[in-house]
This record gives structure tokens, C-alpha cells and sequence, in this order.
């Protein structure tokens, strides 16, 4: 029982947290810079073929 | 206390306390520690293997661009819903509940591991040659079976230690990891400095004579693809103590894409120097420090190498071990960790599992990315970055994601086949590529590719929709229903597909289609209906037939059968009872195309199968439109399936008769007063009147049950809400009087009075134009509400009131817009009706519901309420009050 109340409180915390952004989110700029090295490897791994 | 319940002890605490939500102020981890910490978990001897198996397809620089670029780039995508990790604090297994429910959650942990212990024979196996190799360059040589031996002592030992438990794994982990880039960094500078530079370089392996570069090539991509993806089970507890989302991320590609592809490279180069010196390639550190140095140097190794062989087996042991016990919380973890042992130990007496390497690569991968890719399309694309964390974790009253008895059937379908369209592309086994375009993809992309677009495409209709999303209320789509979007002409392709479901649906009914004066009608018209049931929608379609047609529908249908799905059908999508003027503007646009457009201008299903008044709007909309306006009467779709009970009736027969009332030269000619009055004339209906003439006979035993919905007022008695119906039979709770319904839809007391339902039915709405009257009409009620913003999901407001007088409804609840806590007013003049329901879907029971422009409020009783909510006395006020009763 009190094992679920902790938990419980914990989530709500969490949902708190959250809300407030607590936790620094990955910004626009981010997944943009995430999506360019993705793009870059892939262009790597295409480039490996003409080896 | 003894030391077995310590282990036990400390491992409950560590299962307990390693599934609990990391809070905020707990995490420990910023980037470089969340990197260090999974770089160590990443280096291990079989990253030598790996090296080793690579440089045996491709050239060094091939091996280069495989080694980083493909991990990185599947990093960068496979990592990505790690931001779900280190937003909620929560490991990788809690939230695949909501992908696979909690059951459903077991069975996948089990081929997790299943696919994910091999490497851990690796590990056996790498010690046993280590000591062989060893021995054998000090002249001793080992009896038939010793290699056997020695890697089940590898595992003895790794099962010894993690059954020790916590405070031994953790010395284990700090000794491991400084001692596995000892051995890292020993191999480096031996394999660099034992052969030229240009030899690893310009490196290229001999082939057979029928190997094709570009598919030894594409192998390579595929088993670095793997390689990450597999080694993410052992590393889904770390992001949950990240302190941001950047460095939980970055952290899992670069300590994978970086540390460990770095000593693959290394085993790689280890591999190419020893076949450059000796003419044999081998994925053994301590054979190649021994061979390429001093045989010293190679003895000091192998104690490195033994010992970190052992704890990487202990740690895996540890790891696997406490996620199982997580999953199945009643077993003990010793149990678990001696199974897992046993599995390693069969796995080394079957003793092939380095040269099944590259296969058990593959189908570990098999599994891990479709696992990969529901993770990517759930968290993006479906949950839209929201998880139920109370669901999730199984609290009590929280139970979204139990699914089918704990199974989330989609997500292990989607699992299933993802798997197996991998087989289809490549067999891992006997390395036979079945589709060579796909596999230039390589297996593991293909498969996550297509998971991934199958569980997305299956989550777009609207049924699995529902099953999957129900933990809507934790991220609503909150995005008000394009009312404006210009709807699509009825797909032409769709129309036949369209016209045989309601061919086959009408059948059983014995349909019969009547036609007057529609000679000559052609489209562009306007058509008024009759409206009873659900089955008028399959009726109206084959009475226009060859014609395409647009129909107004209320929005939740969008909900119920997808928006895409109702805008190819020709459905324009509103709400009830606004001032829809994009509804004016699109209807016009329909007409001046050229198509017909459907109208029940009574906007809500006949209570009892008889007609409601109309308003003079429709008359007006048809002078404004200038077409030949055209009515539709059905007969029999309300017998069929009335409102208050949507248990199909077999007996019912069903009838329509199609005519044009006005036509484009009366147009102009004629008033609104007219022109209503004969849409009116066309548009009375009484279907019980209709069954008895055409004596159609419904014996369902239970044909009056839900009748007290529309019938709540006792005749005898006088008291509302005192119906009760069961079987054929309605009575009154209070005195006692009942009927019985007939076969013929006419109700009998015992005493032989026969009652006609819809008289019944008005003589209540008299008392409630009384009630008002006198002022006396007052309904202040608590009750549970739920939004429909669009064609996507409904949204809980949770509890509300509503209140219901002379001035209109107003209704007071959270208002998860503004999320403050609001009362809405709906004046009465300004809804001249309202939509109700008797059992909303056949399961959520009686409701109402009123809209704004952007969302409609299905307004439900709550257990305190249940008995004072009935929706037909309201919609009588609400008639009454709108004047559309007098």
C-alpha cells in the first residue's frame, strides 16, 4: 500500500515536472541538428557503395 | 539474517526501486557521465568478434564507413523515443506496456532475451579460446572437451557472481570497464604498431570466387544496424537518470555510435594485423598481443581478458536478471539468474555460436527493429509524446493499456510481421537473399521501415484507432474539426465499393424502392430525408443510385469510421443545432458541382418512428439553392433498429418512396410556407402506423426492452422516470401498471387497453410544455462529460453540472481549453432541438449533447443522476423552449 502511494506520488510529480519542463526538452533546434547528422551518415552510407 | 535473504532482499529493493519514476532532483547523469556510463557497457571483448566478422566481407574503409556511419545513423533514429525515457524517468520496459500491454509486455521481454543472451555465449566462448590460445603458446595442450569446459566455467563463475547480488556486480562493473580499455587500448597500440600503417589502410579481404562486393557491403551496414540495435536492451535503464533530454539522447548515440563502434574498428584492425602476420584471421586479443608482441605481454592480457569475459557475463546476468524479475515479480531472481545461465551454458555446448555470428546478428534484429520501430511510431506519431504513466505502471483504476485481457493484439501483430517480413528480404541462416531490392535496404532497415508504416496505417483506422489510443485522456488531440475544409465529390471509386455494403446490408430487410415524378431529375438537386436509424445511410445511396451524392453528418461519425473514410462517402461534417454557416457555404458548393446533396433536416434519429415539426430554414435553403428539391421517406428503418434499442429486428421490412416535391421552374415560384408545407406532407411519417398496415411482425422476445427511454411517464400513476422494460413487457417501478408489446409494435394492459407508442409519447411532451409554463421546469444535475474537438478522439472533462430551465442549458465543468473551470451558456432560443441518445455506441448508456462551434459535449448521468436524466424529457423542454413546438 504505501509502496502505491509513492508511486503514485512520484507520477504525479513527474506530471508536474513536466508540465513545468523540469526536465530540458530537445527544442526544434535540436531535432534539426539531429535530422542533418542523420541525413550526413546516410549520405556516408550511400557513398560506401561507389568504394 | 542470512546472506540468501540479504541477495533477495537487495534485489526486490533494486526491482522496486529500479522500476519507480526517477524524479527531477534524482538524476544523477549529465551528458559525459550518461556517455562514460554506456560506453562502458558497450565495449566488451565481443565488439572484437564484431571487428573481426566485418573485416572478413569488406576493405578497411568500407569497415570504416560501416562501423561509424551506420550505427550512427541508426543511432540517430533508434535512440530518438529515448526523450520518453528521460522525460517520465522511466525505463524502456515500463512503457512498452502501452505497446504490447502488460502480458503482452512478458512475452516480449522473453524473446528479448532470448535474441540477447547469445552474446553472452560470445563471451564464454572468447574466454575459452583466450585460454586455449594461451596455454597452447606455453607448449600445453588441452584434452578433447576442455574448450567445452572452460566456457561453461566462464559461465559458472559470471552466474556466481551476479547471484552475490548488488553491492559484488557493482565492484565487478568498477573493475570491469578500466579493465576492458586496458585491454582496448593495448590491442590499439600492438595491432598499429606491429604491421604498416598502409597495409590495414589499403586492406581488402580475399573473397570466394562468387561473393558480390555490394552484398558483402550491405551485410556489413546490416550487422552494424544490428549490432546497436541489439545491445539496447542491456542499456534501457540509463536514460531515466539523465538530466535532460539532449543528453539522454547524444549520450546513447555517441556511447554506442562512437565508443563502441571505435573497438570494433579496433577489433577490426586486430584482426587484419594478425591475418597480415600469421595468414590467419582472429577475433582473440590475447592470441594476437601474444603473437604480435611478447608472450608476456599476452599472459598479463589474458588475466585482463578472462576476468572481463566473466564480468561481462556476470553484469549481463545481473542486468537480464533483475528485468525479469521486474516482469514476473513472483519468481526469485536466483531462479531466473540459473535459468539464464542454463540458456548461456546450452548455447556453449551447442558451441557454434561465433559462427552463427553474423546470423544471430541478424535475427536479434529481426526482432529489435520492428521493436524499434513501434517505439519510434508510438511515441511520435500516436501518443504524440504523452504516455499514461499510471496506466502504465498498472495503478489501480488506471487501465488503459490492459488492452485484450493484458494483450495489445496490434503492437504483437505489428511485432509479428515485422519479423517476418525480415525472413522475406533474407534468410539469416543460410545467408540466402530472397528480394535483393529490399535487402539493399538491408533486412533490419527494411523491417523497421515497414513495422513502422504498418502500425501507423493500422492506428489511422478509426477501430484500431480506439483499442490503441485509450489513454487519450493523457494527450487528447485537441484540434478543432476543419468545418471550413471544401468536402471531396463522393469518390467515384469508392461509389460501387459504397452501393454493394448497402446492397448487402439491406438485403435481409427486403428493400423496395418506390420513384415519383423523377423523371427528368437530374443533378444538380436537393434531397430531404426521413431519418430513424443508422440504416438510412444505406438506404438514401441506393434510392439515388446512379447519382453521387454529399450528406451532412454529425461529427461523430468522422470519430466512429475515420474522416478520410467519410469524406470519400461525399459526408460533410458538422455539429448539431449551431449556426454552421461553412455548412451553407460547402452545401452551396456541392449544388454548383453539379451533385446531390442529402439533407435529414429533422438532425436527430425519431424517437419513437414518428416525425418531428420542421423548421422553415430548409424551404428557405432550398430557394436559395434554386434546384428541384426532392424528398425521401423510409419506411422500416426505425422497426429495424430503433434509437432506444440498436438490437437489429430480423422481421422489419423496409420501404422508401423518392419524389421531387419541387421542381426548378415551382422554385421561384412558389413561398417557404409552400414549399414546407410539401416537404412536410412528403416527410410524415409513423412507423408503427406503417407496420400494422403492412402487417410486419417482430417477435424478438425482448422488443420492448429500452422502450422507458423514450416512454419514462407512467400512465397510471403520473410519475416520471418510473418505466422499467424487460422481454416485451414495459411497467412502472411505482404502481405497477404494465403492457405488453405485441408483435405488431402496439402495447396491451392487462386489462385490454391498446396503446398506440407515439400517442404515449406526445401525451408527455404535454406535461413538460406544462412544467415549463409554469415555470416549474428545472433540471441542476451532476454529470460526467466528455468533448469531441474533431473526427480524432473524444477528450474527459470529467464531472460537471448541468443545469436545464427557461433560459437554456448551462453547463459547468473543466473546460480543458481554457483548463479553467467555466460554465457555458446555450440559450434556449437558440437550439430549436437537441441530439440525445439512449445508449450511446450500445454501451455508454443515455446521453445528450451540446456544441460550440469547436467541440460537442456528450453530456452523461453520473451514478448520483442516473435516475433524474432522461434525455427525451429534456429534448421535449428544449423543443418547447426553441419553439419548435408551440
Amino acid at each position: 500500500m504505501d509502496r502505491d502511494n509513492e508511486l503514485e506520488s512520484r507520477i504525479d510529480e513527474i506530471l508536474k515536472a513536466e508540465k513545468e519542463n523540469k526536465i530540458p526538452r530537445m527544442t526544434k533546434r535540436d531535432y534539426i541538428i539531429a535530422a542533418v547528422i542523420t541525413v550526413i551518415s546516410l549520405l556516408g552510407i550511400i557513398g560506401g557503395f561507389l568504394l | 539474517m542470512s546472506r540468501k535473504h540479504d541477495v533477495n532482499k537487495e534485489i526486490e529493493n533494486e526491482v522496486y526501486c529500479g522500476t519507480l519514476p526517477v524524479l527531477p532532483k534524482e538524476r544523477k547523469y549529465g551528458f559525459m557521465d550518461a556517455l562514460l556510463v554506456l560506453s562502458g557497457y558497450c565495449i566488451a571483448t565481443w565488439s572484437y568478434t564484431q571487428g573481426s566478422y566485418l573485416a572478413t566481407l569488406v576493405g578497411f574503409k568500407q569497415l570504416l564507413i560501416g562501423a561509424f556511419l551506420a550505427a550512427i545513423f541508426m543511432l540517430m533514429i533508434y535512440q530518438l523515443p529515448v526523450i520518453l525515457s528521460v522525460r517520465y524517468g522511466i525505463d524502456i520496459w515500463i512503457w512498452l506496456r502501452s505497446v504490447f500491454g502488460p502480458k503482452g509486455n512478458k512475452i516480449v521481454t522473453i524473446i528479448i532475451i532470448l535474441v540477447n543472451f547469445p552474446w553472452y555465449a560470445v563471451c564464454c566462448e572468447l574466454f575459452a579460446d583466450s585460454m586455449e590460445n594461451l596455454l597452447e603458446l606455453f607448449g600445453i595442450h588441452l584434452f578433447n572437451g576442455a574448450h567445452l569446459v572452460l566456457s561453461l566455467s566462464c559461465v559458472v563463475i559470471g552466474t556466481v557472481i551476479a547471484l552475490r547480488g548488488v553491492s559484488t556486480i557493482t565492484w565487478t562493473t568498477r573493475i570491469l570497464v578500466p579493465l576492458l580499455l586496458l585491454v582496448g587500448v593495448a590491442v590499439v597500440v600492438v595491432g598499429f604498431t606491429s604491421v604498416p600503417m598502409d597495409v590495414i589502410w589499403n586492406y581488402q579481404p580475399q573473397l570466394a570466387g562468387d561473393a558480390d562486393k555490394t552484398v558483402n557491403y550491405v551485410l556489413t551496414i546490416e550487422a552494424n544496424f544490428a549490432f546497436v540495435i541489439t545491445l539496447v536492451g542491456g542499456m534501457a535503464e540509463v536514460p531515466r537518470l539523465c538530466k535532460s533530454e539532449k543528453s539522454g539522447y547524444y549520450a546513447g548515440v555517441l556511447g554506442q555510435g562512437a565508443a563502441g563502434s571505435f573497438f570494433v574498428v579496433v577489433g577490426a584492425v586486430m584482426a587484419i594485423a594478425m591475418q597480415y602476420v600469421t595468414g590467419k584471421m582472429v577475433d582473440d586479443p590475447t592470441l594476437m598481443m601474444a603473437t604480435l608482441s611478447a608472450p608476456i605481454l599476452g599472459l598479463s592480457s589474458l588475466l585482463l581478458v578472462a576476468f572481463a569475459n566473466i564480468g561481462t557475463q556476470a553484469v549481463g546476468s545481473y542486468i537480464y536478471g533483475v528485468m525479469l524479475k521486474s516482469t514476473f515479480k513472483k519468481s526469485s531472481y536466483k531462479l531466473l539468474v540459473l535459468v539464464l545461465g542454463i540458456y548461456v551454458a546450452l548455447l556453449c555446448v551447442w558451441g557454434k555460436i561465433t559462427e552463427y555470428f553474423g546470423s544471430f546478428l541478424t535475427i536479434g534484429a529481426c526482432v529489435y527493429a520492428p521493436l524499434a520501430a513501434l517505439l519510434f511510431v508510438d511515441f511520435f506519431l500516436i501518443r504524440k509524446q504523452k504516455l499514461d504513466l499510471k496506466s502504465a505502471y498498472e495503478l489501480p483504476g488506471h487501465n488503459a493499456y490492459q488492452y485484450s485481457k493484458g494483450f495489445n493484439i496490434v503492437g504483437i501483430i505489428c511485432l509479428a510481421l515485422g519479423f517476418g517480413f525480415t525472413l522475406l528480404i533474407y534468410d539469416p541462416i543460410q545467408g540466402i537473399i530472397h528480394n535483393k531490392i529490399l535487402f539493399m535496404l538491408t533486412p533490419t532497415f527494411a523491417s523497421f521501415i515497414f513495422t513502422g508504416v504498418l502500425y501507423l496505417l493500422l492506428s489511422r483506422i478509426p477501430g484500431i484507432r480506439r483499442y490503441i489510443r485509450r489513454d487519450t485522456h493523457a494527450s487528447p488531440d485537441k484540434r478543432p474539426f476543419d468545418r471550413a475544409k471544401t468536402p471531396p465529390r463522393q469518390n467515384l471509386f469508392m461509389l460501387p465499393i459504397l452501393w454493394l455494403i448497402c446492397k448487402i446490408t439491406v438485403s435481409p430487410y427486403k428493400l423496395k424502392i418506390d420513384k415519383h415524378n423523377m423523371e427528368g431529375i437530374k443533378p444538380p438537386f436537393l434531397v430531404y430525408g426521413s431519418h430513424n436509424s443508422f440504416m438510412d445511410f444505406y438506404v438514401t445511396p441506393l434510392a439515388l443510385k446512379p447519382y453521387r451524392a454529399n450528406y451532412i453528418s454529425e461529427l461523430e461519425g468522422f470519430e466512429a469510421f475515420g474522416e478520410w473514410i467519410y469524406r470519400q462517402i461525399g459526408c460533410l461534417g458538422t455539429r448539431k443545432f449551431i449556426n454552421d454557416q461553412y455548412l451553407i457555404k460547402n452545401i452551396r458548393k456541392v449544388i454548383e458541382r453539379g451533385d446531390v446533396m442529402v439533407i435529414y433536416p429533422e438532425a436527430r434519429y425519431a424517437n419513437v418512428g414518428t416525425n418531428s415539426h420542421l423548421t422553415p430554414s430548409i424551404a428557405k435553403l432550398a430557394k436559395i439553392l434554386k434546384v428541384p428539391v426532392v424528398t425521401i421517406n423510409m419506411q422500416g428503418n426505425y422497426l429495424q433498429q430503433p434509437i432506444w434499442n440498436l438490437k437489429e429486428r430480423k422481421g422489419a421490412r423496409l420501404h422508401a418512396d423518392l419524389k421531387c416535391v419541387v421542381t426548378k421552374d415551382e422554385i421561384d415560384k412558389l413561398s417557404v410556407d409552400e414549399i414546407l408545407s410539401r416537404i412536410f406532407k412528403e416527410l410524415t411519417y409513423d412507423e408503427y402506423k406503417y407496420q400494422l398496415d403492412n402487417n410486419i411482425v417482430i417477435d424478438d422476445e425482448w422488443r420492448a426492452e429500452g422502450l422507458h427511454y423514450p416512454l419514462y411517464r407512467c400512465r397510471k400513476c403520473g410519475r416520471d422516470f418510473a418505466m422499467t422494460t424487460s422481454g416485451s413487457k414495459i411497467a412502472c417501478k411505482y404502481c405497477g401498471d404494465s403492457y405488453n408489446m405485441d408483435e405488431l409494435g402496439r402495447l396491451h394492459s392487462p386489462s385490454g387497453e391498446t396503446i398506440h407508442i407515439p400517442d404515449w409519447y406526445e401525451w408527455q411532451r404535454g406535461f413538460v410544455h406544462e412544467e415549463v409554463r409554469e415555470g416549474k421546469y428545472k433540471l441542476d444535475i451532476p454529470v460526467r462529460i466528455w468533448a469531441l474537438p474533431n473526427s480524432v478522439n473524444f477528450v474527459d472533462c470529467g464531472e460537471g453540472r448541468l443545469i436545464h430551465d427557461n433560459s437554456g442549458f448551462s453547463l459547468e465543468f473543466d473546460n480543458y481549453r481554457t483548463e479553467k473551470h467555466e460554465t457555458l451558456k446555450f440559450s434556449a432560443k437558440s437550439m430549436v432541438s437537441l441530439h440525445t441518445e439512449y445508449d450511446y455506441r450500445g454501451k455508454y448508456g443515455p446521453c445528450i449533447t451540446l456544441s460550440t462551434y469547436d467541440d460537442t459535449f456528450f453530456i452523461y448521468p453520473t451514478d448520483e443522476s442516473r435516475d433524474v436524466f432522461n434525455p427525451t424529457k429534456i429534448q421535449f423542454a428544449t423543443e418547447f423552449l426553441g419553439g419548435l413546438y408551440k
